[in-house]
């Protein structure tokens, strides 16, 4: 499948109602998250902010069906992820959804080609692989292993892993967090292009609050509460924010 | 097409480099040990097997003195009898021009004429007998062999008092001798003991035996093989007029029984060998796996969020340790191929088969594989469960950090308080990492274990030959009479050039009986004050002759199920051959046969005959000339049933000695193999886990030295752990063994010089040492500046 046969997304909605999340470490409870209610709209860009130990990480964990929430529930469309099986979570992380770490987490000894195919291969729709690392600029550097890579490089190979399963959601966590302040916007102008381009509906959680006028709507996390939510009419291309 | 998957996995196998090499290779050796004594326990199972059915091995045998055979012919007929072979059964010196000594020789009788008959025998060279003739003879191929006696030649023995010489006219072997060992002796010698094979009518000519027996062979129906004795009762009683010397059933003919026991103990061994080296091998890769699965916690955790199932990251980490229980497989085949070649060859030297090859069974080759995925399977399964537990949110979160508390040892500062900085971090890093320290400890100690039980045996053999060939029996040359002789006897041996003193000997053969228990065996009649025939206890002190009851040894007792003081019932084979109770006085202790010793002035009047001799014992001038002019006289000397010289069997037993310690050197091979396996795994795991402490002490000023000094005296303590284990495992073992061998015709010595406890410490710290020079190497090549900043 090329890359302009789902240029045209199809519904996406997830919905947070009341969300809480609690740890228990010893004989404390940490409660992390509370109330959280959102929408995610289908296409948009969307960015959370937060300091650290907000809670942005849980809350993108939860979103991405890799934790589950304490109360409250998570609907992706019809589907409600807080009473889904194991199964069900997994399938729902294989079709739907597509993750970029800080750290990037590729595998060390697999090449920059074979990080992508570790996703296409369990995918029931993948985009091409080359297809996928030209569209983030890797096409040269494909057979290259992680640490013959730069920190941007990497993180490019991460999109394009989380990007060719083909999923309607991307959640990326602190995608320019351990990358240098150019490289950094070379992977915003990357995401925001896929929005864009393929109409993936992208969120990205970060500590830095500069990045927030590139989003359609931003969300502002404190204390594990939405402190503030703001659509904003006029996002700003990448270049033209700075931190 | 390989899966990206795979292709992580083969390049994990690839990197994993030394610890690659400790997991197979301990892996590998058990398959070896699987593979060879699995395959040595068929082939010598099917070889047995194989040959007792060609040569129609009998079931029973029956020695008497001289039976005619119409009075034998009835035994045929008895229920649960199927087929009788009566044949004439003499021992006789050999002569052998080459050789100085005499040589002792079995002659049998075959039919003159080829025809199928119980205990056949299969022709290596030459053929049968001929028409030519009647003076020809058939040499049983291993005597023919040493001495190298070829169809064509001629030989000379002495039979029935004549000095004869006779014909080669073939070389062959026979079931009944597949290890054929000399009366009393414990191990093969052809170079002194021979079968010979002779017509049955020169047999009845030249020792007067025509129309006559002296011993019967013969086969049972399934019914009755298994218990024979009931029927050998009822013979012995209808041949008690021709004077039964003894009977016995397959199950106690030495050759049988030697065979049996070691097929038996192949089998023991070829499950319990391995078992250990899995056991530890799946422990070892239990702790490799459940590391890997902690360092990669993120790329788990990656899996995860991508949208692999949990049963695909199981099957993932499973897979990794089958690629590696597949690999030491295949490698564990191929030694064990090469080691059942050797081994064969090795057996060959013992037993002789027609055709004792290395065959490949598949079955065994497919059940090495099995066990070796199996292990892979279970050392791998804790890992894996651990993977397939480990929430994705988790993984990817950074790892809190390691519980720090006191150890036990914190608890008594006095002892704390003293110990260096070095020193503390060594015993935290021990007790703190338990499972790691416990698979050392328990590693070392089955290594420890192994070389324990493998000097133990070597010195039990040792100590086996002294007890028995220094302190017991004490002769140069013992001579049997074919007939008793009297009392002159002894002054004519006495009189023998080179002998310095001459004892006389008196062996009454008997049944024993106490209860239940009835076992045949015989009493050896000595002097009261003998000098060369020295019964012991199992301290190596001298046990008193009684003037009247038995010095009995105590595995006869044992069977007997008497102790000193008790009275037994005695039915001896010769003089008024009644029934006589008789109090066991003494208990001695032996390693070889089931002595009983008595007074020989008490044992003539016991049985109500003169005083006479059946043997006689010399000590001999060692200096090389008396003794070879003693020898030429030996070789004429008349009336001689058997001459046995004790350096022979002492120079006979060391050659053994020296298989025997292949076989020591490869189990000492195999647990140098356990020890460094697991000590390099335990310290290459510790390093990767502290790469940030090491990096941190170098930049502190620590030398590479100085920090390796540590990893060296963290195994030094699991080693000692593991040694202290190993030592007291190792002794049982040996005792163990002890009892598995503990048969009526051999025994073995549990002894434990301090050598053995020495060697099995200085070994195991020299395998120690070993291990840390890789670790050493691979701390001396670290990036510790790159490792300081490894983010944990």
């Amino acid at each position: 499948m090329s890359v302009s046969d789902i240029v045209t997304a199809s519904g996406v909605r997830l919905r947070l109602e009341d969300v809480g999340k609690t740890f228990q470490m010893g004989e404390v409870s940490v409660e992390v998250l509370r109330h959280i209610t959102f929408d995610v709209h289908p296409g948009e860009l969307l960015v959370m902010v937060g300091p650290s130990g907000s809670g942005k990480t849980t809350l993108l964990n939860i979103m991405g069906g890799l934790d589950s929430p304490t109360v409250g529930s998570v609907r992706y469309g019809d589907q409600d992820l807080t009473t889904a099986t194991s199964r069900e979570l997994t399938r729902y992380r294989r079709e739907s959804v597509g993750f970029v770490f800080q750290f990037y987490n590729l595998v060390s000894n697999l090449t920059a080609r074979e990080n992508v195919l570790v996703a296409t291969e369990i995918s029931r729709r993948p985009m091409a692989v080359d297809e996928v690392l030209r569209l983030v600029g890797l096409e040269e550097r494909m057979n290259h292993f992680p640490s013959q890579l730069s920190g941007g490089e990497q993180q490019r190979v991460a999109i394009a892993r989380a990007l060719a399963k083909n999923p309607e959601l991307l959640l990326c966590d602190e995608p320019t967090g351990a990358l240098d302040y150019e490289t950094g916007k070379h992977v915003l102008r990357l995401l925001v292009d896929l929005k864009n381009t393929l109409g993936k509906t992208i969120l990205i959680i970060t500590h830095n609050t500069a990045i927030a006028p590139i989003a359609e709507r931003v969300i502002r996390l404190r204390s594990g509460e939405i402190h503030e939510m703001h659509d904003n009419p006029r996002p700003q291309p990448p270049e033209d924010v700075s931190w | 097409m390989v899966s990206v998957l795979d292709r992580k996995l083969l390049r994990e196998v690839r990197s994993s480099g030394a610890l690659l090499l400790a997991i197979t290779s301990i892996i590998a050796v058990g398959v070896m040990c699987f593979i060879y004594m699995r395959t040595a326990y068929y082939n010598l199972s099917l070889a047995k097997f194989r040959y007792y059915n060609q040569c129609r091995m009998a079931d029973f045998w029956i020695e008497l003195k001289k039976a005619p055979l119409s009075d034998v012919e009835p035994l045929a007929s008895l229920p649960g009898v199927t087929a009788i072979r009566p044949r004439i059964q003499f021992f006789a010196t050999v002569d052998l021009e080459r050789v100085p000594a005499p040589l002792n020789g079995l002659v049998l009788s075959l039919p003159d004429a080829r025809e199928p008959i119980i205990n056949d025998i299969v022709i290596e060279s030459g053929g049968y007998f001929t028409d030519r003739r009647g003076e020809e003879v058939i040499v049983n191929s291993a005597f023919a062999r040493r001495h190298r006696i070829r169809p064509g030649q001629t030989i000379h023995l002495l039979l029935n008092n004549r000095r004869q010489e006779l014909q080669v006219v073939g070389t062959a072997i026979s079931s009944e001798f597949v290890y054929l060992v000399a009366p009393g002796s414990i191990a093969p010698d052809p170079e002194h003991f021979g079968v010979f094979y002779i017509k049955r009518s020169y047999a009845e000519e030249v020792f007067d035996f025509d129309g006559a027996t002296n011993q019967i062979v013969g086969q049972l129906d399934p019914a009755h093989r298994q218990q024979p004795g009931e029927i050998l009762r009822r013979m012995e009683a209808m041949l008690a007029p021709y004077g039964v010397a003894t009977s016995y059933g397959l199950r106690t003919q030495a050759s049988n029984q030697f065979l049996s026991d070691e097929i038996r103990g192949l089998g023991v061994f070829s499950t319990i060998m391995p078992a250990i080296f899995l056991a530890v091998a799946a422990l070892v890769l239990n702790v490799l796996m459940v590391r890997l699965i902690d360092q990669q916690r993120v790329v788990i955790g990656t899996f995860k969020a991508i949208g692999y199932s949990d049963a695909q990251i199981f099957l993932h980490y499973t897979k990794f340790a089958m690629a590696l229980g597949l690999f030491a497989a295949l490698v564990g085949l191929g030694l064990g191929y090469a080691m059942s070649h050797l081994v064969t060859s090795i057996y060959k030297r013992f037993y002789e088969f027609p055709n004792l090859e290395t065959e490949i069974f598949p079955g065994t080759y497919a059940g090495g594989v099995a066990v070796a995925l199996g292990c892979a399977l279970v050392g791998s399964l804790q890992g894996a469960r651990v993977a397939l537990r480990l929430n994705p949110a988790e993984a990817m979160r950074q790892k809190p950090p390691v519980q720090g508390g006191a150890i036990w040892l914190e608890h008594f500062p006095a002892l704390w308080g003293r110990l260096n900085f070095g020193w503390r971090l060594v015993l935290r890093g021990v007790f703190r990492n338990r499972l790691r320290s416990a698979v050392g400890v328990f590693a070392t100690a089955m290594g420890a274990g192994l070389l324990m039980c493998g000097f133990i045996l070597v010195s039990a053999i040792a100590y086996l030959i002294s007890f028995q060939f220094e302190l017991v029996t004490r002769s140069d040359v013992d001579l049997r009479f074919k007939d008793e002789r009297g009392a002159s006897a002894l002054l004519e041996a006495a009189s023998l050039p080179g002998v310095e003193w001459a004892e006389p000997q008196f062996d009454v053969g008997c049944t024993f009986i106490h209860g239940p228990h009835r076992r045949r065996g015989a009493i050896s009649g000595v002097l009261p004050d003998a000098r060369l025939t020295t019964p012991r206890d199992i301290d190596g002190r001298r046990i008193r002759i009684p003037q009247s009851g038995l010095a009995m040894s105590r595995k006869m007792a044992q069977i007997l199920d008497v102790s000193p003081g008790d009275e037994i019932t005695v039915l001896p084979t010769r003089g008024l051959r009644e029934e006589l109770r008789v109090p066991v006085a003494e208990l001695s202790d032996s390693y070889i046969g089931l002595a009983v010793y008595a007074d020989i002035g008490y044992l003539s009047r016991l049985i109500g005959e003169e005083l006479v001799l059946t043997g006689v014992q010399l000590a001999v001038d060692p200096d090389p000339l008396p003794r070879a002019s003693l020898y030429r006289e030996l070789k004429q000397l008349p009336a001689v049933q058997s001459i046995n010289i004790r350096a022979d069997v002492i120079h006979n037993l060391e050659t053994i000695v020296e298989t025997q310690r292949i076989f020591i050197g490869f189990v000492v091979l195999f647990a140098g193999v356990i020890f460094f396996s697991s000590l390099l795994n335990s310290s290459l795991i510790g390093l990767a886990e502290r790469r940030r402490e090491v990096a941190t002490l170098r930049v502190l000023g620590y030398n590479e030295w100085q920090v390796g000094g540590l990893f060296l005296r963290e195994s030094l303590v699991i080693n000692s752990l593991g040694t202290l284990v190993g030592l007291p495992l190792g002794y049982s073992m040996a005792l163990v063994l002890s009892t598995v061998y503990d048969t009526e015709m051999f025994r073995f010595p549990l002894t434990s010089p301090p050598w053995v406890w020495f060697g099995t410490v200085g070994m195991g710290i020299v395998f120690a040492l070993a291990a840390h020079a890789v670790v050493q190497r691979t701390i001396n090549r670290l990036d510790w500046l790159d490792a300081s900043k490894t983010k944990e």
